[in-house]
Formats: structure tokens, C-alpha cells, sequence
């Protein structure tokens, strides 16, 4: 446990240190570090609810809804940026709530049909209603702090200490007992005392509030957004594909996936030959990762640890 | 007033009644099995009791309170034990965590991780698996995951603890072992339900026997009694329990 700290607080730092050590000179490794840290924030978060065994497709809409939220409190109410990150976090939360005590009661498949729907609703919502929501065009606004990416940079990381402790948190505390159970047989969980639809119920709001706010920092970052960016589908895919990719139900996991992936997707998307057919290459990339490391990064690494003669106990 | 009180007892799967007007009580600190053929009902009775099923119709108290409509973890926290026929581990967590799980979340007092650890450690101890607190579930032989579903039943404090085929593919030597790990757990104050083919454990584990045949309650009293009734003779008469 506090060697675990002790790791994710040389992370923090190495992570707060990045601007001071060149990064801040360069206007697009700035933006590259902030998408970065956004993506590592919901790839963390959906890793939560994923413990719970319940597959979230509605991780993208929720950073959607927390876009808008903030465009919204901005467009039609003035409200500043900050007072509309607030906002963000209740709206998040509270569509959460409600979203799972319709469906989390359900099991299997269905959480994930309907977070799927979800989705598309916010979609056609965001489209039918153009006064509130600008309709296609979407709605713009000033960045945050005049566009200084440095600053943006430090709150996004506070977020993202933020989706860390609460990653760390599930795993270290009772919490764990409950969400490995719950994944095992939810009735047989029930059954020993769980209480599994709440647990997650409250997991699935926590890991949603912290994906709104992902999308609220997003919002005033980029100064624009449109139906089509606030519910692309591929940010819900990332979602669930960077976990997968380092290692599910893991703190590391998320982030290495994150890292490397959005890493080696900018890449080729700069990058020619790759430059014109890059999702394709990056696609093979994740289906190969998928099919000979089921358990991520992490897991493989593990396996290396155990087979060396000199592992700890544990 | 009984700590068990079940009256009419309903459960219609399309149509057919697998539960049909069970009505029986147990007392405090008795150990009461449930026999009868197959498909008589008695694992729908205690998916009934137990929370995992709603009855049509008909009522479940425990300890004076009506339980009938209460969910499955609720139950446990007010003291509802129970075992699985087909044993149910949970496969991320080791035996300790497996046995931890109903002792942080199942108990009547709330405990913090490591006195559920502790909890459960001393469990594992109880039910013999000391020496296997860490391993994963999927090493366990059957009779090991019997003792795990045990120990982890154990962990949620019952006061009233449903076993379910508890010695099913059990050898004789470890059948022997389970019922002196009954008789100790019976000892200590818990209240037994248990459902069994087993006759020798019926016979020596139980203060009385209930009868079941077609969803309905057949007979009841002790063993002897019971064993002599035409009506549960016949009951069995071409089954293979016939014979014990």
C-alpha cells in the first residue's frame, strides 16, 4: 500500500514537473499532454465501473454531457467556466444516479444496451433542442485562462490525481471485496450481504461525475463543441480500450494504456506512409494486443515478475 | 415464538406450483432437515427463504419479522445464512477473501477490513482450510469449496444457516468430518435448515425432519417417526433413497 503511494506520488511529480522541463515551450505537446491526461481521467473511470462486471458504452457521452454542460451554463446563463465545471460534476452525477437505478438493477447485457442508447440520446437531444443547444453547429466559447495550456494543464492533472485516488481507493478498501464478488455472481454476492445494486450504483456516479468533468475541462480547451465531437462514439471505445489494453480492474493499467495508445495514435496520424490509412494500423495494433495479452500490460508483466526467482511474497 | 416461520408458501413456475402451501416453523438453536425426492420443491423453498426467489403468495418471518419482500442482502444482515447445492466461490478473490467478503459485508456489526480478515481467518481455521487461506479457489477439490461455502456462510453471523446438499460428493470419510463440523457449528448456537439426501447425516444431525413431496409439506417429526410413515415410504418407493 505504501509503496503503491509512494509510486503514483513520484508519478504526480513527474507529471507536475513535464511543463517546467520543456513541455510548455511547445504549444502542441501541451495540447497533446492536456487530451492526454482528459483520456487518462476516463480511461481510469471506466475501469471502475468495469469492476462491478457491468461493461459502460456511455463514458464518451457522459465527457459529452459534460461539455455541453459547461457550453450551455456559458451560452445561455453567462456563467463562467469555472461555475459551469461545478455544474458539470452535479449534471454527471445526477444523470448517473438516474440512469442506474433504471438500469443497474437489470443484469448481463443490458447496462450496456442501454448506456449504448444513452448515448444516442444525448446525440439526437443535443440536435433537437438548437436554442438551448446550438443544434448541428454546437456552441463555442472563450478558452479558459486565455487559452494558456500551462494552467489548463494543472487543473486536468488535479482531476486526474482525483480519478488515481479514487482507482486506488476501490481496490484498497472494502470496496474491492464488494466489486470482485458483484463481478463473480451478483446473486450469490447478495447473498453473503452485498448490497449490489447500490455499490453500483454509486460506483457508476462517481466514474461518471469524473468523465463529465473530463469533458467540462475539454470544452473551454478546445472553445468548441458539436454533436458530433460531444458524442463520438470513439471516445466511448477508448474508453474501454485503453484499460483493456494495460490491464483491467488495475490503477497502472489504464494509464500505460492510455500512454502508449494515444501516444502511438498521434504518431501515425502525423506520420506518413501511416498518415492515410493510420486507424487501420491502429485498429490491428489493438485487436493483436487483445488477442495475445487478455490481461493487458499489467498481466503480462506480472506473469514476468512471478517466473523471476526473486518476486516478493505478494 | 420461532426464529423460522414460514405459512402458504406459494411458487408457480408457468403454472406449476414447484412450492405449493408450505407451511412449517423452526425453533431457535434446532436442527431441522428437509427431505424428500427430487423436484419436491425443497431447493425452491429455500431460494424462497433465502431471497433469491418472490413467492406468489404466502409469508416468510424471521424472528418475528416479515422478511417476505425483503432483498437477499438484507436477509443476511438480520442473521439468514446460506450454503449453495452447486457451490458458488467467488473466482478473483483467494479462500481468505472469498470467506472475508461475507464478513465485512453480511455480519450484524460493521467491521473494517482487517477484522473481517481476522474474522475470516479464524473461519478458515474452524472449517480446515488453515493451511489454504491464499490460494486460489480454482485449486480447491470439491469437498475444500464445501468448506468454503461453510466458512463463508459462517462469516455473516447466522443465526439461522440453510445448508444446501452440504455432503453432495462428499466421500464417506469427509461426510464423517462435515457432520462433526456441524455438530460443533450446532453447538455454538446456530439454528440448522438443512437440505439432504444423506440419511445417516439426517439421522444423526437432526432434531426433526420435515417431509416434502409435490411442493407440499408430506410429514414431520423426528427421524424414527418419519422413517415409518407409509406416506413418505411411498413417497420414495422407486427412488434410489428407497433403499437408505
Amino acid at each position: 500500500m505504501r509503496r503503491e503511494l509512494a509510486g503514483w506520488g513520484l508519478f504526480f511529480l513527474v507529471v507536475a514537473a513535464l511543463p517546467w522541463l520543456g513541455l510548455a515551450a511547445d504549444r502542441y505537446l501541451m495540447f497533446l499532454a492536456n487530451v492526454m491526461l482528459m483520456f487518462m481521467v476516463l480511461a481510469l473511470s471506466w475501469d471502475v465501473v468495469a469492476r462491478t462486471g457491468q461493461l459502460s458504452l456511455a463514458h464518451g457521452a457522459f465527457f459529452g454531457l459534460g461539455a455541453y454542460t459547461v457550453g450551455i451554463a456559458y451560452r445561455s446563463a453567462h456563467l463562467p467556466p469555472l461555475a459551469g465545471l461545478a455544474i458539470a460534476a452535479i449534471v454527471g452525477a445526477v444523470v448517473a444516479i438516474a440512469l442506474g437505478l433504471v438500469t443497474l438493477r437489470l443484469r448481463g447485457i443490458y447496462f450496456a444496451i442501454a448506456t449504448l442508447a444513452f448515448a444516442e440520446v444525448l446525440r439526437t437531444v443535443a440536435l433537437q433542442l438548437p436554442d438551448l443547444t446550438g443544434g448541428n453547429v454546437g456552441i463555442s466559447m472563450p478558452p479558459l485562462f486565455d487559452g494558456d495550456r500551462v494552467i489548463s494543464y494543472y487543473l486536468v492533472a488535479g482531476l486526474f490525481v482525483l480519478a488515481v485516488a479514487l482507482s486506488v481507493w476501490v481496490r484498497r478498501s472494502r470496496m474491492q471485496y464488494a466489486v470482485t464478488a458483484i463481478r463473480a455472481n451478483e446473486t450469490v454476492a447478495a447473498v453473503v450481504g452485498v448490497s449490489v445494486v447500490r455499490t453500483k450504483i454509486v460506483l457508476f456516479a462517481a466514474s461518471a461525475t469524473l468523465a463529465a468533468l473530463a469533458g467540462a475541462f475539454y470544452m473551454p480547451f478546445i472553445t468548441h463543441t458539436d454533436p458530433a465531437d460531444a458524442f463520438d462514439t470513439s471516445r466511448s471505445v477508448a474508453a474501454l480500450v485503453f484499460p483493456i489494453f494495460g490491464g483491467l480492474y488495475t490503477t497502472v493499467g489504464p494509464v500505460v494504456g492510455t500512454i502508449l495508445l494515444r501516444s502511438l495514435e498521434e504518431y501515425l496520424r502525423v506520420t506518413p506512409p501511416w498518415k492515410d490509412g493510420y486507424q487501420v494500423v491502429y485498429g490491428l495494433v489493438i485487436v493483436i494486443a487483445v488477442l495475445f495479452m487478455p490481461r493487458g500490460l499489467v498481466g503480462l508483466a506480472g506473469e514476468r515478475l512471478r517466473r523471476s526467482p526473486w518476486r516478493s511474497s505478494r | 415464538m420461532a426464529l423460522l416461520e414460514v405459512a402458504g408458501l406459494v411458487r408457480r413456475f408457468r403454472g406449476l406450483a414447484a412450492v405449493d402451501g408450505l407451511s412449517f416453523t423452526v425453533e431457535e438453536g434446532r436442527t431441522v432437515a428437509i427431505i424428500g425426492p427430487n423436484g419436491a420443491g425443497k431447493s425452491t423453498a429455500f431460494n424462497l427463504i433465502s431471497g433469491l426467489l418472490r413467492p406468489h403468495s404466502g409469508t416468510i418471518r424471521l424472528d418475528g419479522r416479515d422478511i417476505t419482500r425483503v432483498p437477499s442482502y438484507v436477509r443476511t444482515r438480520a442473521g439468514l445464512g446460506r450454503t449453495f447445492q452447486l457451490v458458488q466461490p467467488f473466482h478473483d478473490l483467494d479462500v481468505l477473501g472469498n470467506v472475508t467478503v461475507g464478513a465485512l459485508f453480511g455480519g450484524t456489526e460493521k467491521r473494517g477490513v482487517t477484522a473481517a480478515r481476522a474474522a475470516a481467518a479464524g473461519l478458515c481455521e474452524m472449517v480446515g482450510l488453515g493451511d489454504r487461506m491464499s490460494a486460489p479457489v480454482s485449486a480447491l477439490t470439491i469437498a475444500d469449496r464445501k468448506r468454503l461455502e461453510l466458512a463463508r456462510a459462517l462469516a455473516t453471523d447466522p443465526r439461522l444457516l440453510l445448508l444446501d446438499e452440504l455432503m453432495e460428493g462428499l466421500t464417506p470419510t469427509e461426510e464423517r468430518e462435515a457432520v462433526a463440523l456441524l455438530g460443533r457449528i450446532r453447538a455454538s448456537g446456530v439454528t440448522l435448515l438443512l437440505i439432504e439426501h444423506v440419511m445417516s447425516t439426517v439421522r444423526e444431525l437432526s432434531d426433526h425432519v420435515i417431509v416434502m413431496d409435490y411442493g407440499k409439506k408430506l410429514a414431520e417429526g423426528d427421524y424414527a417417526t418419519v422413517s415409518r410413515d407409509p406416506a413418505v415410504i411411498a413417497a420414495y418407493l422407486g427412488t434410489e433413497e428407497a433403499a437408505s
